[in-house]
């Protein structure tokens, strides 16, 4: 596998001119990855600080919608003396296509990381066609 | 050094990227200090916390396998070792979209405290890294009773 130095991670600010916010605190666009195998599309959203409870998935017609809640519990008794990144929550939304079966849509969420399994309709899936010999 | 992701210029990106120019402008000069946009700091980047006993270090490293990860502590300087590793082998899947970063990092800081190097642990919690460091007894404040002569 190819060895790469040094990841960079740039948290989004979802900010209040392009959408109407509600509720507290920040939001900001979690980063993902879409990748498709032969039978499904999956999607790996970084969420970071949101445990499995607060993490609220909506599929509304083609608009699959993605929230995920941080509680900042931990710094009640704390003072913070330096600080290179701010804690929010995550919301994403992603337009679904016939391609995806919609009723099998799968979640998981492992170390702050959540994999949305998508599998794909019938029509969409390869086929291998056998070549017979007469 | 940071790298910055690469973007198709696309000629109408230029009119909307001058207003977003003057709006982060506007935004600026009517602000309250700007807290975002921390594009170069190192990676892992981390929030530095205290209280009376402990000095916490956390920093955001989803989908990181603990046994990838290497914490130490010498005097007062802790360091931050790992790799995130990609898990999926590109030649099997075909991606659509990429935007989660990998690669290995590494990084120290100066602590704030003295600190009890034996007594320092760390958990890794819905991909968040928390390494509590508690404070050396002898950095701790110490109440002066005054004698009466």
């Amino acid at each position: 596998m190819e060895k790469k130095e040094l990841p960079t991670v740039v948290k989004k600010k979802i900010s209040s001119d392009r959408c109407v916010m509600t509720g507290k605190g920040n939001w900001y666009f979690p980063l993902s990855d879409i990748y498709e195998t032969p039978d499904n599309f999956i999607i790996l959203i970084d969420m970071p600080g949101a445990s499995i409870e607060n993490i609220n998935i909506d599929l509304q017609d083609n608009e699959l919608v993605v929230n995920g809640e941080v509680s900042q519990e931990a710094y009640t008794d704390e003072k913070v003396i330096y600080n290179e990144y701010n804690i929010g929550h995550y919301h994403r939304h992603f337009v679904i296509s016939d391609a995806v079966n919609r009723d099998k849509i799968e979640a998981k969420m492992s170390d702050g990381v959540l994999s949305l399994i998508l599998p794909k309709a019938e029509h969409v899936k390869p086929r291998k066609i056998e070549v017979k010999a007469e | 050094m940071g790298l910055i992701k690469w973007e198709k210029p696309d000629p109408l990106d230029n009119l909307t990227h001058i207003q977003r120019e003057m709006s982060d402008l506007f935004d600026f000069l009517s602000s309250t200090p700007q807290m975002e946009g921390y594009v170069d700091v190192e990676y892992p980047p981390i929030i530095v916390s205290m209280n009376e006993e402990s000095v916490f270090v956390r920093a955001e490293l989803p989908g990181i396998k603990v046994s990838d990860l290497d914490i130490q502590v010498v005097n007062d300087i802790l360091t931050i070792k790992g790799e995130r590793k990609l898990t999926l082998d590109p030649a099997k899947i075909s991606y659509l979209r990429r935007e989660r970063d990998y690669g290995t990092f590494a990084r120290s800081i100066v602590l704030p405290e003295k600190v009890d190097a034996e007594k320092v642990t760390a958990s890794y919690k819905n991909g968040v890294l928390t390494v509590n460091l508690p404070t050396a007894p002898e950095s701790k404040p110490r109440q002066v009773v005054i004698k009466k002569s």
